[in-house]
């Protein structure tokens, strides 16, 4: 699969990294191709590409906050959890949504 | 319920609003300890710290609306901003404090979805929408709401539940001590701590000061803890861990919980037991010995600002001491390095939807 993803916590300087490496490392792992945005206090940083949005088969939006910029995910299919799934469970989550994604 | 994620809404405000108490705290703290004071008098002459308190306590004022503003923008994206802020200025002035003005943020934030999505008007008048009609409408009519009705029972609310806490002697204060340095000390700045956090900065604003120091003393806790156990025995502790609490006490010293989070994940049930447990015993004697602290957040640096600050460093170093002792005692020698992939714990994803 090909998967983007936004990471964003309340405090914005502490889960929201550990979720996006859990996700990184998590995809990778499984031999998925993934991009993770952060939303955090500090601003958005490593910013997903259009490119990358317009080839992924699914969007992971890990944020116990509201996240900016959702309308870029517009006809993407979504997946919208708080930071602590991904933290504990990564790779459950993403074999979740491959199967019932069906890919 | 669950449709709403009025959780969601609160922490994103939060999120927007600890920029704000940690600056306006720190700045307090600054200039008291530099001997400034508010400036009553713009006209005559003042002070570097004099400037600084009075810009700190100009920032307090802020708490209300930039909630408010943070919970209508959650809700009704950047419409809600405009009149969350004005629905935060109402409960600063009618006393209702950031309880009245997380409350004005809900009831405008959905006000305004509801008008986005009922109000037909004509082509020309597309753009009086946002500008005009949407902020215009949903500030008098959920601004009168909170000046006539809703200001009246949190106003009640905010009143009893300010001189509950200042009354509260002995015993009482002893567990309101310890359920408030739990939870602070629980999840290492996650929303458990953030509750409790909230909780004590909305008491800071009417006065009530001992939450702030359980909540200051209990976020100083697990990273002091955490250290003080691997330096009684670093043999129970591996390269990674070390590394991790390296990092992790210099955080604690300026308050900041989160270094301790690696430290937990390796080894969550001792790790957040014993750091809930100290966390307990230092906000008890916090309550018990009655220190308070004028501010926020800040770490060790604030300590000569507080209330009876011998009382803080000895509620600090018992719940240290308390957290070493259960770690030290519970802890186990790593049979091997841990690997950074650690097992995953079973979730339930039934309710994970896959949308659009």
């Amino acid at each position: 699969m090909k998967i983007v993803g936004i990471a964003a916590c309340t405090s914005g300087i502490a889960h929201t990294y550990i979720a996006k490496e859990k996700l990184l490392r998590a995809a990778e792992s499984l031999g998925h191709e993934i991009h993770v945005e952060t939303q955090g206090t500090i601003g958005t940083e490593d910013e997903l590409q259009l490119d990358d949005i317009k080839n992924a088969d699914v969007v992971i939006i890990a944020a116990d906050i509201k996240v900016g910029g959702k309308e870029r995910f517009k006809g993407k299919k979504i997946v919208e959890v708080p930071t602590h799934v991904v933290i504990k469970s990564p790779k459950g989550l993403i074999n979740k949504i491959q199967q019932d994604l069906g890919l | 319920m669950k449709k709403l994620q009025l959780k969601k809404h609160a922490l994103t405000a939060i999120s927007y609003m600890l920029p704000l108490v940690v600056t306006a705290g720190l700045l307090i703290a600054i200039g008291n300890l530099t001997d400034g004071s508010v400036i009553s008098d713009y006209k005559a002459p003042y002070s570097i710290p004099d400037a600084l308190v009075s810009l700190g306590v100009l920032g307090m004022g802020l708490i209300a609306p930039v909630m408010a503003a943070g919970v209508s923008y959650s809700i009704a994206d950047r419409p809600g901003i405009a009149p969350g802020l004005f629905m935060g200025l109402i409960a600063n002035s009618i006393g209702a404090g950031f309880l009245g003005g997380m409350l004005g943020g809900y009831l405008v934030g959905y006000f305004i979805n509801w008008l986005k999505a009922s109000i037909k008007v004509p082509k020309w008048a597309e753009g009086l929408m946002p500008m005009m009609i949407v902020p215009m409408v949903s500030t008098t009519v959920i601004g009168l709401l909170m000046f006539f009705v809703l200001g009246v029972p949190i106003v009640w609310l905010s009143d009893w539940l300010t001189s509950t806490l200042r009354g509260l002697q002995g015993g009482s204060s002893f567990i309101f001590g310890a359920v408030m340095g739990g939870m602070a000390a629980f999840d290492f700045g996650g929303p458990v701590n953030k509750v409790a956090s909230l909780f004590a900065d909305g008491l800071l604003l009417e006065g009530v000061l001992g939450p702030e120091a359980c909540k200051i003393c209990a976020s100083m806790i697990p990273p002091f803890g955490v250290t003080l156990a691997w330096i009684i025995n670093k043999k129970k502790y591996t390269k990674q861990e070390a590394d991790n609490i390296k990092i992790a006490f210099p955080m604690g010293i300026c308050m900041i919980t989160e270094g301790v989070i690696p430290i937990a994940a390796n080894d969550p049930i001792r790790v957040i037991g014993a750091c809930t447990a100290g966390g307990a015993l230092g906000g008890a004697l916090i309550m018990l010995m009655g220190v308070g602290s004028p501010v926020p957040s800040g770490g060790m640096f604030i300590v000569p600002a507080m209330d009876n600050p011998v009382g803080f460093l000895i509620a600090l170093g018992a719940g240290t001491v308390l957290t070493a002792a259960i770690l030290v005692i519970t802890k186990k020698v790593p049979v091997e390095t841990p690997i950074v992939d650690e097992e995953e714990e079973e979730l339930d994803f039934s309710e994970v939807v896959i949308t659009g």
